[in-house]
């Protein structure tokens, strides 16, 4: 960095750097500026704006030129983002395509990415619950991955405070495993949903059929409305950006209340490369990023710097980030940086029909999607061959059907003919997996991205664990299909590549030992104190729940932190 | 109240939203000369012709409009050049001129000459044919044929018309009710 004057390192020097604008990143950015910090919030893709950045939000089918079907050409030209089940015509401009971000697969593994404003908090499904001890003393118990740092009664306050200003509804259902949050009014179940939670209930000891618990203001309240937010008006078109702000995303809730404060500066199309360590501070001094127009290099400095770049582009990050102190990685004198990463297993299904509640159905839709069954193996003892659990999905629908039987008046006749077709039922796996060393990532040597930034390279596996789990998610859920009498029941199972289900977490852990762990209880690199990993790279094991939730909570409390300790001036 | 406020809110901030016209290749001409803008498919005037009265035929203009007047030989012709491979495009082109030449054989003239009736008794037996799953003669010609017939409705059944006029699709429903008697459904 040659030649840049004083007045320019200053107006490059900010108290606070956030790496990421999604649903962490975005949460970064509302906490430092809600407490008065002057804070850089650095995105890699371009700008997207809440309403105005929607360009399908209000689009009828037909007006689609495919009228939502993708064309060949970009599904062949993207074989690993066309797997996921919401590219689709309506909102394939909020996904990372293939060709444009590269990456190295050891093994394969579908790499779902949102680089904009707003990350993926765009496009995710909104589904959000609270961990209990169960999640948080299981490695302890269980002997796998390390013991947690933090308990449920650390971060509940925390899960709270996101909750509040998040929004998201749901019932105060009091199970254990599954610890009840700050809801807005549920989603109703519908009559078979009930049906089969009831069933269940009777049945089964420690078993709930529940509301899946969401993201959207079913009710909203005045700190939603301050936000510019509205009442969710069940589209469910939500992966397009609500024009209501219905669901929570950073686009529409924390990105706009940071930069309304007057203290946050978002800079897009900016691909941090690397966090700068200063030697003689013994501390980070900022970051250097690649402006992705120019590729020109530009230095940023703060006190305190966040990394919420989504789990494996923080792993990328710190692993590229070397000096002297630091040759493998920033932080990384235990040597697990990259390492320990996990995810969810959703490769396993089930489908049957219910002849019954025939004077029943639906109208409107549902943005929970239905009903949501919390992991009960292994909760309070271990009871199988397999560690740990899943949750599992559970939703019932009709449909009006028509047919497209025949020709001329015949078939405009079976076109509009709306038989309603009986109740379907469908339930998908959610399983934890276990975080090994030998899932890993690394950095390649030789291959670089469009940047000059090292490709990353991703080694991430299945194990027994998973194959015996998900054969006792097709048992269970059939015995319990069965006995609720469902007929016509189909289970399958599915070979996808680790990474589809979008929840891949760890390489950076948390943990008391710096011996093997990278992170300390509050998110901050043992080894360099002033940096901060608060997004799913943080996490030491993955539970079953949709993890996303807790990433807010987790940067919401690490803000409060970095904050009282820069005031206490320990940083 | 909260709710009328808020409905409120979002359609001033829908306002905001600038709406955006389906985009369908312009008309076609008559003049003999392929006038659909395709990228991948090579048709001739004839064949683009058959295709055209292809889709009337399997929805033809009766009280309500049929195929052409909703442009879903347009949609037709876009669908397979844009969202199949060129396996099936392959498939498509050769399964066309195997259907001209089927109808060349039973009426001695092509497709498009012939009598509407005469249109629709083809096109209905091979309708029957392309449902029965043990029915192996010339597979492609019903390939092709399943290929419009798809498209034609996915076409119809997704159009403005028929999602304003023929059933009423909501962009906004505004509501959920889990528990909706089926009675009342009935009486809609
Ligand atoms: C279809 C879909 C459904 C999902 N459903 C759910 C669900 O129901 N529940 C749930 O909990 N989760 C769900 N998820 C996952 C959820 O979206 C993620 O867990 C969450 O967005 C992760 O937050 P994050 O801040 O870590 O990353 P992101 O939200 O992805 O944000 C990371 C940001 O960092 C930027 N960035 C990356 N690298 C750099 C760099 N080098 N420099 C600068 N910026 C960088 C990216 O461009 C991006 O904007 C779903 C995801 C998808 C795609
Ligand atoms: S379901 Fe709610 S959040 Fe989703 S698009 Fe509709 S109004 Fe918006």
């Amino acid at each position: 960095m040659a030649n840049l004057n004083i007045d320019s390192v200053k107006d490059r020097t900010f108290d606070a750097i956030v790496i990421g604008s999604g649903m962490s990143g975005g949460w970064a950015a509302k906490e430092f500026t809600d407490k008065g910090l002057k804070t850089l919030v650095l995105e890699r893709g371009r700008d997207v704006k809440h309403i105005k950045d929607y360009p399908t939000t209000n689009l009828y089918p037909w007006e689609f030129p495919h009228h939502g079907v993708l064309p060949d050409d970009v599904q062949k030209a993207n074989p690993i983002v066309n797997r996921c089940y919401a590219f689709g015509e309506d909102a394939a401009h909020f996904f990372v395509k293939d060709a444009e971000h590269p990456y190295v697969q050891e093994k394969p593994f579908d790499w779902i990415r949102g680089y904009q404003t707003g990350g993926k908090s765009l496009l995710w499904a909104r589904q959000t619950q609270r961990w209990s001890d169960f999640d948080f003393e299981g490695p302890a118990r269980d002997g796998f991955a390390v013991d947690w740092p933090i308990r449920y009664k650390d971060i509940a306050p925390w899960y709270s405070y996101v909750e509040k200003f998040a929004g998201i509804s749901g019932n105060r259902d009091g199970i254990p495993e599954l610890p009840d949050g700050e809801f807005l009014p549920a989603f109703p179940l519908n009559a078979v949903e009930t049906y089969f939670s009831n069933h269940v209930k009777k049945t089964y000891k420690n078993r709930h059929v529940i509301s899946a618990r969401c993201a959207h203001l079913s009710k909203p309240n005045q700190i939603h409305l301050d936000q510019g937010r509205a009442q969710c008006q069940e589209r469910t078109l939500c992966q397009r950006g609500c024009p209501f702000g219905g669901y929570f995303s950073a686009n529409s809730s924390t990105i706009p209340w940071a930069l309304k404060s007057g203290h946050c500066t978002l800079r897009p199309h900016s691909v941090v490369e690397s966090i700068i360590y200063d030697e003689k501070k013994g501390k980070a001094a900022g970051v250097r990023v690649i402006d992705a127009n120019t590729k020109e290099a530009i230095e940023y400095y703060a006190d305190v710097i966040f990394v919420n770049a989504a789990a494996l582009n923080s792993n990328l990050i710190l692993l590229n980030s070397t000096s002297n102190r630091f040759p493998n990685g920033l932080g990384n004198d235990s040597g697990t940086l990259g390492k320990y990463v996990a995810f969810h297993n959703y490769s396993a299904h089930i489908n049957a029909e219910y002849d019954g509640a025939k004077e029943w159905t639906t109208d409107g839709r549902n943005p929970a999607g239905g009903g949501y069954i919390p992991r009960f193996r292994n909760v309070y003892k271990q009871e199988t061959d397999f560690l740990r659990g899943y949750a599992c999905g559970f939703s019932a629908y009709r449909w009006q059907q028509n047919s497209s039987e025949g020709i001329g008046q015949t078939l405009k006749d079976n076109l509009v003919k709306k038989d309603l077709s009986g109740w379907h039922v469908g339930s998908h796996m959610m399983g934890e997996t276990i975080p090994k060393e030998t899932n890993y990532v690394t950095l390649d040597k030789s291959l670089k991205d469009p940047w000059g930034i090292p490709q990353l390279r991703i080694s991430v596996d299945y194990d027994d664990n998973d194959e015996k789990m998900k054969k006792d998610y097709v048992e269970q859920m059939t015995e319990m299909f069965t006995s609720a009498g469902f007929t016509n029941i189909q289970a399958s199972t599915d070979h996808r590549a680790p990474g589809l289900d979008i929840h891949e977490m760890g390489g950076v852990r948390m943990g008391n030992d710096p011996k093997t762990s990278m992170l300390d209880k509050w998110h901050r690199l043992h080894a360099c104190k002033n940096v901060y990993v608060t997004d799913g790279a943080s996490m030491t094991s993955t539970s079953c729940q949709n993890p996303s939730l807790t990433y807010m909570a987790f940067t919401a409390r690490a803000v409060d932190h970095a904050v009282s300790e820069m005031k206490k001036g320990n940083v | 109240m909260d709710n009328k406020i808020n409905r409120r809110i979002a359609i001033r901030n829908m306002a905001l939203i600038l709406g955006s016209a389906a985009i369908l290749p312009s008309c076609l001409n008559d003049k003999g000369k392929p006038t659909v803008q395709l990228k991948h498919l090579k048709l001739n005037a004839d064949q683009e012709t058959l295709v055209t009265e292809l889709t009337e035929t399997i929805l033809p203009k009766t009280a309500t409009p049929g195929a052409k007047d909703l442009g879903l030989h347009l949609f037709v012709f876009k669908m397979i050049d844009d969202c199949y491979d060129k396996e099936h495009q392959d498939d498509f082109i050769a399964g066309l001129d195997d259907f001209e030449s089927a109808v060349k054989k039973q009426h001695g003239q092509p497709f498009s000459k012939c009598s509407v009736k005469d249109r629709t008794a083809f096109v209905s037996g091979i309708e029957q044919h392309s449902n029965d799953k043990n029915y192996k003669d010339n597979a492609k010609l019903t390939a092709f044929y399943r290929m419009v017939k798809e498209q034609t409705v996915f076409g119809y059944t997704t159009s403005k018309y028929f999602m304003t006029k023929q059933i009423v699709y909501e962009l906004v429903p505004g509501r959920y009710n889990a528990y909706y008697p089926v009675k009342k459904l009935a009486a809609v």
